[in-house]
């Protein structure tokens, strides 16, 4: 008898009985491919990879676990119900019974997907932790156009324009914007959600091409569960702040594509109400508002009674905002530097630039802004505009009370947390290169040039505010200070930074030294370090540098030695690999001194 | 039968029954038929014989459409009256699920009535067990571009951004150099007609035919030389060969015993050899996790028939690093993206049309509009060459980067 045969009434053991392959779950279910994988997707179910794959390696497969999770899905009862009434339909047009075809049409049955929100994601944290790929897609299809042919309608489209529209305004509201980075790809934003971190990306604001290697319909299915579940967290944080949920806008500013600006209004309003009345309720005072701001005319007085009830206005609407939020929560540093960014600011935003980012970003940090066009808060004239954001060749008429910087500012000051010089900035000139604030320079290993000037302009920075004399190394205050006047020159910047470096490495090495010694020194070598300690306490900056590294070698040496062969393994592995990164550091470090040599060379 | 009279057929009789009336039958005959369809259409005017046929006919489909609308009998009496209660045929079961569907309509409703509520509130349904859903996989469902994808990069990370870039596309090339021919449609050479082909495959037979020969020949050579002889083994012999078989086992457990011996005395060392391969082993397990683990971080397992294939890295070239936002040379396929992103997780099988280049579509500007070639002749949708048609300027530019890899 072969070793594989199996009666015919036996039970299947092993892989053979806890996978399924997609076609086998397909009939199993007695459900249709197409509303399986709607189901799959829905439900959270993805493929898994058998150790063994008992049919093939060409067949995915579905634990069956997973698939008895499917088959008591009350979902699978109500498609199912679905599908017979659009039968009856179906009969009643071919029968040409038209008032029962059009009375069945009248009260199809939807689904809702709310049950399941609350089954994937039982507490808040947890559906906060799952929310990047629910954000970037629906910023995605918020950029997409309608296409027919793939199903895309105009009405998802303008659903996620609106939800992602909301999750801005609640995370500009309240400061919660830690990182942004302008790649090729989109734009990457970080906030900071209750102690979790969100990524998400939003494309550029282009013609969305719809490659034809995508397949929209899955696409869709994931986008409408997205779409469920960034609802309820809106409606669950814009509670959290006391805002009341489905937002009603000025339609005005809808009208003219101002969606975020007409958010952060109706934020501002809302959460102001209770703060001005005591009670009252705002929800009373909002709909008012909102009766009064249909008309176009009545609008423009509510704006202008807001505007008297904040004096003169130039803080703006929002530095007040936050004075009255500070009040109610108290919040972590961050997100308090964070408001306070751009506090005092105003921006005003040229036709050529990235609105809707800028429009996000600036009052998230606490900066006022405006645009060119209609529903504008101020327009361009306006005396108190401290900076104006502009991305051409050059400017032609020019005010000489504001600065005209290009986008990128905005951006690298929000990664730098601080006011960085405009100088590099201005209009005509190729900006400093933007950097990424997701990468861990330490870890790195690797500080670029321009991550090293913004460090020791932060350093400067923090200096002005709380002087303390004697503490910073007497080698670095000279770039220091003159960073501090405001004259930033490549060269001196270069030699500072490689100062700096040789000064940061020599100290480690003396510090490691010590360490060691202090660690685990044989009796005979004690006596020896100690006086090399004395003096090096001494001077250690005329101390020889290869007389220690000798020493030191020869100690780890005798570590070596002394240690077991396992342990000297993991030793020579580490070693091996903090050598390859050195090597690559090394190779970054000669590419920039080529680049710089070309350019000198220029 | 009748028999035929032979009288004399010169008489006049025989003249007339000779005589032939067809013309006449044949007149008869025409307007017989004539009569019978009504008339003969020689003289009727052309004008009344053609005609356009201007009367409206309905089409079958419609006809059997007309029908249809008509409300038979039978159906009639089907139609639900509203004045007459309908009695159901059998009394049916209670559904058992009433309960629940109860449950359900009362919540939806109130889920429709306050508008969008809170659920992970203090008033929502709280979820009393939460279900332990597994993570499909460790990838972080947004991955940030390295720095030298910035839209105004650092140089040195451009540099190794694009590097990784050009590595990716010239093993392409080089997998495609080092993989096998296709097989060639045509093949050089004359075309042989069939005579010479019988001929070919003539003379191949009689080779063989004579080989074969050959051998059953000198087989019967040696059959026949072989000597016949067949010994008569005498007791001398026989006492001989016993003694031998006697030694022979003797000295083998000998051999063994000192094999014994032997193998005892090098216990320590096999004991040494076995400890040896079991680290081994466990060293190559341990590898294999740290690779399998390694291999998930970066790549979903196989899921399907087709493998997951990476999107290549949006990088922009040194010559289109303007410093501007509003010049950025954007990709705007963030779509696929996305789509990649959700394969990569082990959301969804990758499919055969998630390849990597489905049209000649790449940036959104279709490289037969652009009418570029490649100088190399790589594959036909090569970023690089698409990019910028001066490959080779490019190329010589990257080529240090190369060694860098």
């Amino acid at each position: 008898m072969p070793k594989h045969y199996r009666p015919a009434g036996k039970k299947k053991e092993g892989n053979a009985a806890l996978y399924i392959t997609r076609s086998q779950a397909v009939k199993y279910l007695q459900i249709s491919l197409s509303l399986f994988r709607k189901l799959c997707i829905l439900k959270g179910v993805f493929p898994r990879e058998p150790k063994r794959k008992v049919k093939g390696n060409h067949h995915t497969y579905y634990h069956m676990k997973d698939i008895m999770f499917l088959k008591h899905e009350p979902l699978l009862e109500k498609f199912r119900d679905m599908r017979a009434y659009e039968r009856k339909v179906k009969k009643a047009v071919t029968k040409k019974n038209r008032d029962l075809a059009e009375r069945l049409l009248t009260r199809k049955p939807t689904y809702t997907l709310d049950m399941l929100i609350l089954e994937r994601y039982p507490r808040f944290i947890d559906a906060l932790r799952d929310l990047d790929d629910c954000l970037s897609m629906v910023h995605l299809f918020a950029a997409l156009p309608a296409v027919e042919r793939e199903k895309i309608e105009v009405n998802k489209i303008h659903n996620c324009r609106r939800l992602s529209h909301e999750w801005q305004a609640y995370i500009s509201r309240t400061h919660k914007l830690r990182k942004t980075f302008v790649s090729v790809k989109g734009i990457y934003y970080q906030a900071d959600v209750d102690g979790q971190k969100i990524t998400w990306v939003t494309p550029h604001a282009l013609q969305q091409v719809l490659p034809d290697d995508v397949d929209y319909k899955i696409m869709l299915t994931f986008l409408e569960f997205y779409e469920t579940l960034l609802a309820f967290i809106n409606v669950h944080l814009y509670l959290s702040i006391n805002v009341k949920y489905p937002p009603i806008l000025d339609t005005r500013l809808e009208a003219l594509a101002a969606e975020l600006y007409a958010l952060s209004r109706y934020l501002d309003a809302n959460n102001r109400a209770p703060a001005v009345e005591s009670e009252s309720g705002s929800a009373s005072e909002s709909s008012t508002v909102q009766h009064k701001e249909k008309d176009r005319n009545e609008s423009e007085l509510r704006l202008a009674q807001l505007q008297q009830q904040l004096p003169s206005n130039e803080p703006g609407a929002l530095m007040h905002l936050i004075e009255d939020a500070s009040g109610v929560d108290e919040e972590d540093a961050e997100t308090k530097a964070c408001k306070n960014l751009f506090k005092n600011m105003k921006f005003f935003l040229s036709r050529e630039v990235p609105r809707e980012s800028l429009l996000f970003v600036i009052p998230a940090f606490g900066g006022t802004v405006s645009w060119e066009g209609e529903g504008a808060p101020f327009n361009e004239t306006d005396k108190s505009i401290t900076h104006q954001i502009v991305d051409r060749p050059s400017q032609g008429h020019k005010f000489l009370s504001r600065e005209y910087v290009q986008p990128q500012f905005v951006y690298d000051c929000v990664n730098a947390r601080m006011i960085l010089p405009t100088e590099n900035y201005v209009v005509g000139r190729v900006p400093p290169p933007h950097l990424s604030p997701f990468v861990d320079n330490e870890a790195e290993g690797y500080v670029p040039q321009y991550a090293d000037t913004i460090k020791r302009l932060q350093a400067a920075a923090k200096k002005e505010v709380l002087p303390m004399p004697g503490v910073g190394k007497e080698d670095l205050d000279n770039p220091q200070n003159l960073l501090a006047e405001g004259v930033i020159d490549r060269a001196e910047a270069i030699e500072a930074a490689e100062k700096k470096r040789k000064m940061f490495q020599l100290e480690k090495q003396y510090h490691n030294e010590l360490e060691k010694e202090l660690q685990g020194t044989p009796f005979s070598s004690d006596l020896h370090a100690k006086s090399q300690k004395v003096d090096e306490g001494m001077d250690h900056e005329d101390e020889s540098a290869p007389e220690i590294e000798q020493f030191a070698r020869d100690k780890g040496e005798l570590d070596k030695i002394s240690m077991s062969r396992k342990k000297k393994k993991l030793l020579e592995a580490m070693e091996i690999g903090k050598k390859r990164k050195d090597d690559k550091i090394g190779r970054l470090w000669e590419r920039r001194k080529k680049i710089e040599e070309a350019k000198t060379a220029k | 039968m009748g028999k035929i009279s032979k009288s004399s057929r010169k008489g006049k009789k025989a003249w007339r029954a000779n005589i032939s009336s067809e013309d006449i039958e044949e007149y008869f005959e025409k307007s017989t038929k004539d009569a019978l369809s009504g008339g003969s259409l020689a003289h009727v005017p052309s004008h009344s014989l053609f005609y356009v046929d201007k009367s409206v006919d309905l089409s079958a489909k419609r006809k059997i459409e007309k029908k249809r609308d008509k409300v038979l009998h039978y159906e009639s009496v089907l139609q639900r009256n509203a004045f007459v209660q309908p009695i159901p045929s059998s009394i049916q079961k209670k559904p058992k699920r009433k309960n629940k569907v109860v449950q359900t309509v009362e919540g939806d409703a109130q889920f429709e009535g306050k508008g969008p509520m809170d659920i992970w509130g203090d008033g929502g349904r709280q979820n009393s067990k939460p279900k332990k859903m597994q993570k499909p996989s460790i990838i972080p469902a947004v991955e940030v571009e390295p720095p030298g994808c910035s839209f105004n990069p650092p140089s040195e990370s451009h540099q190794d951004s694009l590097a990784i870039a050009v590595a990716d596309e010239m093993q392409k090339i080089y997998r495609k150099e080092l993989g096998p021919d296709p097989i060639p449609l045509i093949v050089p050479g004359e075309s042989i007609d069939e005579e010479t082909m019988y001929f070919l495959d003539a003379d191949d037979g009689t080779d063989d035919d004579e080989l074969n020969e050959d051998i059953v020949q000198t087989e019967d050579m040696d059959l026949e030389k072989r000597p016949l002889k067949t010994k008569v083994v005498t007791r001398v012999e026989l006492n001989r060969r016993t003694r031998r078989k006697e030694q022979l086992k003797e000295d083998a457990k000998a051999k063994q015993k000192k094999q014994l011996s032997k193998e005892i005395d090098s216990l320590p060392d096999i004991m040494e050899e076995i400890a040896r391969e079991d680290e081994e082993k466990q060293k190559k397990h341990l590898r294999r996790t740290v690779v399998k683990q390694e291999k998930l971080a970066s790549a979903p397992p196989r899921l399907g028939k087709y493998k997951y294939d990476p999107a290549p890295l949006q990088v922009l070239l040194s010559e289109e690093i303007t410093g501007s936002l509003r010049k950025l040379k954007g990709c705007c396929t963030l779509a696929r993206d996305r789509f990649k992103s959700l394969e990569k997780r082990g959301l969804i099988a990758p499919s055969k049309r998630s390849g990597r280049f489905v049209k000649g579509f790449f940036f959104g500007v279709s490289w037969k509009q652009k009418n570029v070639k490649c100088s190399i002749g790589h594959s036909r949708c090569c970023f690089i060459c698409l990019q910028s048609p001066s490959y080779q300027r490019n190329y010589a530019k990257w080529l240090p980067f190369q060694n860098a890899i």
